[in-house]
């Protein structure tokens, strides 16, 4: 359970459900994008596109997966802006390690391996998998956020799991991983 | 390697995404082949790392400039180390701020004073606490009860904060925790469950029995060395008012962030950022199903 009820998405004001929503919107970016830095602009971002067109939000539709759409649909344009710029011939930041003080610390964690392994699976089903394994929503809450039907949700997810599983097991990082959780 | 077909399977099957015909299909095969067992133990490991590896993030206090922004207020690098108020709750916040939260502190030494003797003396005392509500509009007696149940957690704060390392501590955590708990739970409607904050440095010190909305409830103390946090106080008590959001106020340096969820009123109080308390209030929730 979280600070925002989806069963419950017009209650309080505006302003009251993006707050409740910021810790699950930071984790959700944090995964998108890599970097601590990266991810809270990235909310930021979605925090005043969404006051911008509170309009636009239905009542009786739940909030947090509004605000999830927003900031993957913000990531997705920083995306496309970064093809761009490489494409002229600069070099695009990369999104896993861009803060190296935090790369440094974490890199001693096992779990980091989980999360550039995250890290390098494609958009699409990172986001995917990110929402659904993640977040906890359904497929179908799932898709309603990417804009996508069921069916591409459920491939994506598979996909992602497949390559994150072959990856895990290639590097070690599960066994590692678990026995680091179980020691926490 | 098992065909992708059967990963495909598998997956929505642990996400509990599969119909009732296709679950018995798949939990049959799942008997009946080992390698299909062993595909979805290692699935299910991977996704409950994938989820270990970003729930660190939901602990991490919230960055000030975030909640700034999502007010849609002018947002600046330096954290101000400002409170922020709510701007659906200004009207009650404004009027609040008109009053002196520390004149609730005479009657939550009161209260304190009548409590410790158990419920029997919280029945005795709570009446006057709404009293002067009597003759106001209904949204101006819910804003005035709202303001008076923070003065009073603000209240209880300061005192637990000045009567120093364990003073006022009804019921001391010593031992086992759930002992204090258990004794502090006599005395109100429903069972407290205690959230471990120690992820946070946070240690549970004991509780006392104070008043949240006219109702007996239970006050976790908890203490750190970390001075960027603690101490930090949460009211646990039941409530017949409709469910609100999690929502700051501030009485002078004193934060506080209070929700109300299926019949149960929290209030966090302490004197750390907002970042903290938004953190801790989160992982409060998720602890005690509280959102």
């Amino acid at each position: 359970m979280r600070l925002v009820s989806g069963d419950d998405p017009v209650s309080g004001s505006f302003t009251d459900q993006m707050i409740a929503v910021l810790p699950r919107l930071r984790r959700f970016a944090r995964g998108l994008a890599g970097s601590a830095v990266e991810a809270d602009d990235l909310v930021q971002a979605a925090c005043e596109r969404a006051l911008a067109r509170q309009h636009q939000f239905q009542e009786g539709t739940r909030f947090d997966s509004w605000m999830f759409r927003i900031v993957q649909t913000i990531w997705i344009d920083q995306i496309r802006s970064r093809e761009v710029r490489k494409e002229d011939g600069e070099i695009a930041e990369e999104r896993l390690g861009s803060d190296e003080s935090v790369r440094r610390v974490e890199a001693r964690l096992a779990l980091d391996e989980v999360r550039r392994a995250v890290g390098r699976l494609p958009p699409d089903q990172r986001t995917a998998l990110l929402l659904v394994t993640v977040d906890g929503l359904s497929y179908k809450e799932a898709a309603e956020v990417a804009g996508v039907p069921v069916g591409t949700i459920m491939s994506r997810l598979s996909r992602a799991r497949i390559a994150l599983q072959l990856q895990l097991e290639a590097g070690g990082g599960m066994r590692r991983s678990t026995n680091d959780a179980e020691a926490g | 390697m098992m065909p992708k077909r059967g990963d495909d399977r598998l997956i929505a099957y642990l996400d509990g995404e599969v119909e009732t015909t296709e679950r018995r299909e798949i939990e049959a095969w799942l008997d009946a082949d080992p390698t299909a067992r062993e595909r979805l133990a290692a699935l299910a490991e991977s996704a409950n790392l994938v989820r270990l590896a970003f729930d660190e993030v939901l602990r991490e206090p919230v960055p000030e400039r975030l909640i700034v922004a999502a007010r849609g207020e002018k947002t600046s690098r330096e954290p101000s180390g400002k409170i922020v108020l709510f701007k659906a709750r200004q009207g009650a916040g404004q009027a609040a701020a008109s009053r002196r939260w520390w004149t609730g502190l005479p009657v939550a030494a009161s209260l304190f004073g009548l409590l410790a003797g158990g419920s029997v003396a919280y029945f005795s005392v709570i009446k006057f606490a709404p009293g002067d509500l009597v003759g106001k509009p209904p949204a101006v007696q819910q804003a005035d009860a709202d303001n008076l149940w923070l003065d009073n957690a603000a209240g209880y704060f300061k005192l637990l904060a000045s009567a120093g390392d364990g003073g006022l501590i009804d019921v001391p955590a010593t031992g086992d925790p759930r002992e204090a708990l258990q004794k502090i739970s006599q005395s109100l409607p429903q069972q407290v469950r205690l959230p471990d904050l120690k992820p946070w440095g946070l240690n549970f010190r004991g509780a006392r029995l104070v008043v949240a909305e006219g109702r007996p409830a239970a006050q976790l103390v908890y203490t750190t060395e970390n001075k960027a946090i603690g101490p930090l106080t949460l009211i646990i008590g039941s409530s017949k008012e409709h469910d609100i959001p999690p929502t700051l106020a501030r009485r002078q340096d004193v934060n506080l962030l209070y929700w109300r969820h299926q019949g149960r009123a929290f209030v966090l109080v302490g004197q750390t950022d907002i970042g903290y308390l938004w953190g801790i209030a989160n992982d409060v929730a998720w602890q005690l199903d509280a959102v």
